[in-house]
């Protein structure tokens, strides 16, 4: 019975964010889309709209990303040992 | 260890031209679908299939396990002498310090392909370390890891 009433607070609950979802007359915002079709390819260069953001304007990103990778392939060395 | 004569000479013949492809994916990232990521999975797919035709000494005389330590290594310090680079001579930290002409050339990008050359090493670095770490066998070196015995299957 207490499960039941879990079940039914649940499923009001998604259902009110559902149909907040469907119903909503809000537009997505689309001032950071207008601005890189406009000026990415004149400011890094890149027609490549995903190169244009991931080594034009997110650099710093990706310096994390490799750091990633260096630190996964340490992890993985340390584990299975090199073939040396 | 017994071989197939087709997973010889196909591998042979493919690999050749995804390596190529790699280097197209790497060259034209900036202009079109592809870039550093992309290109180095590429080429390291042409590596594992020349792992796979060849065995491991082979591959290992092209590519020496010290120089992919190196590469895997200095690259990330390469990206940040890039970055440090643009501090200087460019407007802030990874900043283009290459003239940016706009899109429609190779070299018009700025320092977004010497950005990528780096990131394709690196990434094809990650994954010649992730295969070779795997552990020796006499079959191929993923049979290990997937559980497989080669040998047995191929004699059938």
């Amino acid at each position: 019975m207490k499960m039941l009433f879990h079940i039914l607070i649940i499923a009001v609950f998604s259902l009110l964010l559902i149909f907040a979802l469907i119903f909503a007359d809000h537009r997505a915002p689309d001032t950071a889309k207008q601005f890189l079709l406009e000026k990415s390819h004149i400011e890094t260069g890149a027609a490549n709209l995903v190169t244009a953001i991931y080594l034009g304007y997110r650099a710093f990103d990706t310096l994390g990303e490799t750091i990633v990778l260096i630190s996964s392939v340490t992890g993985v060395v340390f584990l299975m040992g090199s073939r040396e | 260890m017994k071989k197939t004569d087709i997973l010889d000479v196909v591998s042979r013949k493919l690999a050749p031209f995804i390596l190529l492809f790699g280097f197209y994916l790497l060259t034209y990232g900036h202009l079109s679908p592809g870039g550093g990521f992309q290109g180095g999975v590429t080429i390291a797919s042409a590596v594992i299939l020349l792992f796979l035709a060849k065995g491991t000494e082979r591959v290992l005389e092209v590519f020496p396990l010290k120089s992919v330590h190196y590469t895997e290594a200095y690259g990330f310090f390469a990206f940040l002498l890039t970055g440090i680079a643009g501090l200087v001579f460019g407007e802030g930290f990874l900043s283009s310090f290459l003239k940016v002409k706009g899109a429609g050339a190779i070299p018009g990008g700025g320092t977004i392909l010497l950005l990528n050359i780096i990131i394709l090493l690196f990434t094809f670095a990650f994954y010649f370390h992730e295969l070779f770490s795997l552990p020796e066998s006499d079959t191929f070196p993923f049979c290990v890891a997937f559980h497989v015995d080669l040998s047995e299957v191929l004699k059938e």
